[in-house]
């Protein structure tokens, strides 16, 4: 008897799941799609976190993203399991041709890398590339090494071994700041090269950006790269580098910003590292999302297609006014024209989506 | 003694089949789930099994750049970080498990116990958290000092970190300490008193008891207890990461910044996007499986050789 009530209750229940389930899973036939989904890049996570609420509350849409990684995240829109994916290193020719169709690059916002120290006194440090990448390569051992004291005039740096600190783990940062020092030292690039990991010639390695700010605060007389939206956060001092027009630039949302204002490519898959403008700061670069050019693949619908299309119409317009709030640098006026543009170039069954 | 059988005889017959099937399954669960791990790993890393063959197993480059893989020197930070630790850390586990069950009253041993046990449940990044700010720091002063009294200008100057190899062995020691040492005790506690008390009778001391007594009975679940305790060093992760200084060439030194398998594979899977890197790096899974499971024959083998005797 009491049996037979176990039954009846399971059963109950059962049907209540498959009741649910149903209902969760009929979105993809109705005409209005109420939700889209993303993996990707940790590094904007925050801003796309913020972006996404704000766009569920004006529009109705929810997205919903996972911050797994650049890697998963192209892993992902190649498994066609995703909406978009988002990466904060473009796709390297290998990785497109993997995905079996043309992707396109949608940047959404700038980021920038900045070199943290631990020295007694946090003296503010002028440093380029050269002396970076002596530094990062174990040629320079020395704060007080001739190369660094050339630059910074008036500052007395000790008699202390430089300790570098980089990412231990695979990451659109390390991925910048290598292309950084291969775009200014033709050493770095043939020795090294430029990567989300690379085989580093010296130094210790964190866990991301705390992983290596807790290694910087750790140990005086280290040296470390990290975002710049982290380093202002937990108010770590950073050195003002010098860009390829000659100035000395403060890492800022300004200054990174700048340095995707110059002409760009019509794919906007770029790297602005060591950009030419007058007060760009070198370090920085793009962070994309990515789609497929063709939306009509593995039975999408033309709703899901025109909804992907809006949500990064918005990202890329009102969107904008959340970055700075977020310490995410804007994209200028130039690169919107042409992201939109991007945005607009994507079809539904090679017409365009209306 | 032959009867007939009854409904309830019956009944509890269909209750035996039903429980032996339940238990059969179980175990070829477990045993299938095992082998299958084993497949999966080793389908998922052939493409750096066909780049790179069996010299990936003593190669010691590793450069996701060039594409170029090797894993010894993940190897070797994992077999010295987790013999290190072991060889550490026994002879306090034994201490502490004699201790416990033979010298400290109840007042003592209880609330002793009770915080091994909570030190056991520690989440391991509570662990790194402490390695990082606590050991790591006297790690460094005494590489500092260290190098000073062997005269290597190279630790004095570059020794200033502490991170690596030996923080790493020290925190392991420590994490694995709990598990070794309340092992032992639990055997410890079940020696029969009667082999005490015959001992003590005859005119044995304490010490002389545990020594020709005691300790002789436990000898195969202290093995036991060393092999567990290892198998958790060597798959440590997260703890190991915050103070190895996760440098990926072959460590010349103690000191030397270094990685682990597990550690290397928990910081770079995320972001691997190549079939060759994502493939290398499960194949410093299979390879870690690979050493688990010859440990674990080893412990066999050293158990069998220790009974005949």
């Amino acid at each position: 008897m009491k049996n037979k009530r176990h039954v009846s209750i399971l059963l109950t229940l059962l049907a209540i799941v498959a009741v649910l389930a149903s209902g969760c899973s009929s979105k993809g036939g109705s005409t209005t799609v109420k939700e889209l989904s993303g993996a990707g890049a940790t590094f904007p996570y925050p801003l796309y976190s913020k972006m996404f609420d704000t766009y569920d509350a004006a529009t109705g849409v929810r997205v919903n993203y996972n911050s797994i990684g650049s890697g998963g995240g192209i892993k992902a829109l190649t498994d066609k399991t995703v909406d978009f994916g988002a990466s904060d290193a473009f796709l390297t020719d290998q990785e497109e041709a993997a995905m079996g169709a043309p992707v396109l690059h949608i940047p959404t916002c700038i980021g920038a890398v900045v070199l943290s120290y631990n020295l007694d006194g946090n003296p503010t440090l002028k440093l380029d590339g050269t002396a970076l990448a002596g530094i990062f390569s174990g040629k320079i051992v020395k704060w007080n090494d001739p190369v660094i004291s050339a630059l910074n005039p008036g500052v007395s740096l000790p008699d202390l071994a430089i300790t570098v600190v980089h990412r231990s783990d695979g990451s659109g940062t390390t991925s910048i700041f290598t292309s950084y020092l291969a775009a200014v030292s033709p050493t770095w690039k043939s020795a090294v090269g430029a990567g989300k990991s690379v085989s580093w010639p010296t130094g210790i390695g964190g866990k991301g950006n705390d992983g290596v700010a807790g290694m910087i605060s750790q140990t005086k007389g280290s040296i470390g790269y990290i975002e710049l939206v982290y380093a202002v956060q937990s108010n770590m001092p950073f050195a003002s580098l010098k860009n390829a027009s000659g100035a000395y630039i403060v890492p800022s949302l300004a200054s990174s910003a700048a340095a995707a204002a110059v002409s760009l490519p019509d794919d906007l898959r770029v790297v602005i590292v060591n950009s030419p403008g007058a007060d760009a700061y070198p370090i920085s670069a793009f962070t994309w999302i990515l789609v497929y050019k063709e939306q009509n693949y593995t039975g999408r619908t033309l709703a899901q297609a025109q909804a992907l299309g809006k949500l990064l119409t918005w990202m890329l317009t009102d969107g904008q006014s959340i970055n700075e709030g977020l310490s995410y640098a804007k994209l200028p006026a130039a690169a919107v024209t042409k992201a939109l543009a991007l945005v607009s170039s994507m079809t539904y069954g090679g017409t365009a989506i209306p | 003694m032959v009867a007939q059988p009854s409904r309830s005889d019956q009944r509890e017959l269909v209750r035996e089949r039903i429980f032996t099937a339940a238990g059969v399954t179980a175990a070829v669960a477990l045993v299938t789930t095992i082998v299958l791990f084993l497949l999966e790993l080793f389908i998922a890393s052939r493409a750096s099994r066909a780049a790179f063959g069996l010299p990936f197993l003593w190669r010691s480059e590793w450069n996701p750049v060039t594409e170029k893989f090797g894993a010894l020197p993940m190897i070797v930070g994992t077999l010295i970080t987790g013999f290190g630790a072991l060889l550490i850390s026994t002879p306090f586990a034994l201490g502490i498990a004699i201790f416990l069950a033979d010298y400290a009253d109840r007042k003592l041993a209880e609330p002793i116990k009770y915080l091994i046990g909570l030190l056991g449940g520690l989440p391991s990044v509570i662990f790194g958290l402490w390695g990082l700010f606590v050991l790591v720091p006297i790690v460094s002063k005494f590489e500092v000092w260290f190098g000073k009294l062997v005269g290597s200008e190279a630790l004095v100057a570059s020794g200033t970190t502490g991170v690596g190899l030996l923080a790493a062995i020290l925190l392991l020691a420590i994490m694995i300490l709990p598990f070794s040492a309340s092992l032992i005790l639990e055997s410890l506690l079940v020696v029969p008193t009667e082999l005490k008390e015959g001992a003590l009778a005859l005119g044995a001391t304490k010490w002389d008891t545990i020594q020709n007594v005691e300790l002789p009975y436990v000898q195969k679940s202290t093995v036991g207890a060393l092999v567990l305790s290892l198998g958790r060093a060597l798959g440590e992760t997260m703890a190991v990461t915050m103070v190895i200084g996760n440098g990926m060439k072959m460590p010349t030194t103690l000191f030397d910044p270094a990685n682990t398998l597990a550690s290397a594979i928990a910081n770079q899977f995320l972001e691997a996007t190549s079939p060759v890197y994502v493939g290398s790096l499960i194949q410093l899974a299979l390879i870690l499986f690979v050493i688990a499971i010859i440990i674990n024959i080893m412990a066999r083998v050293i158990l069998r050789r220790g009974v005949q005797q």
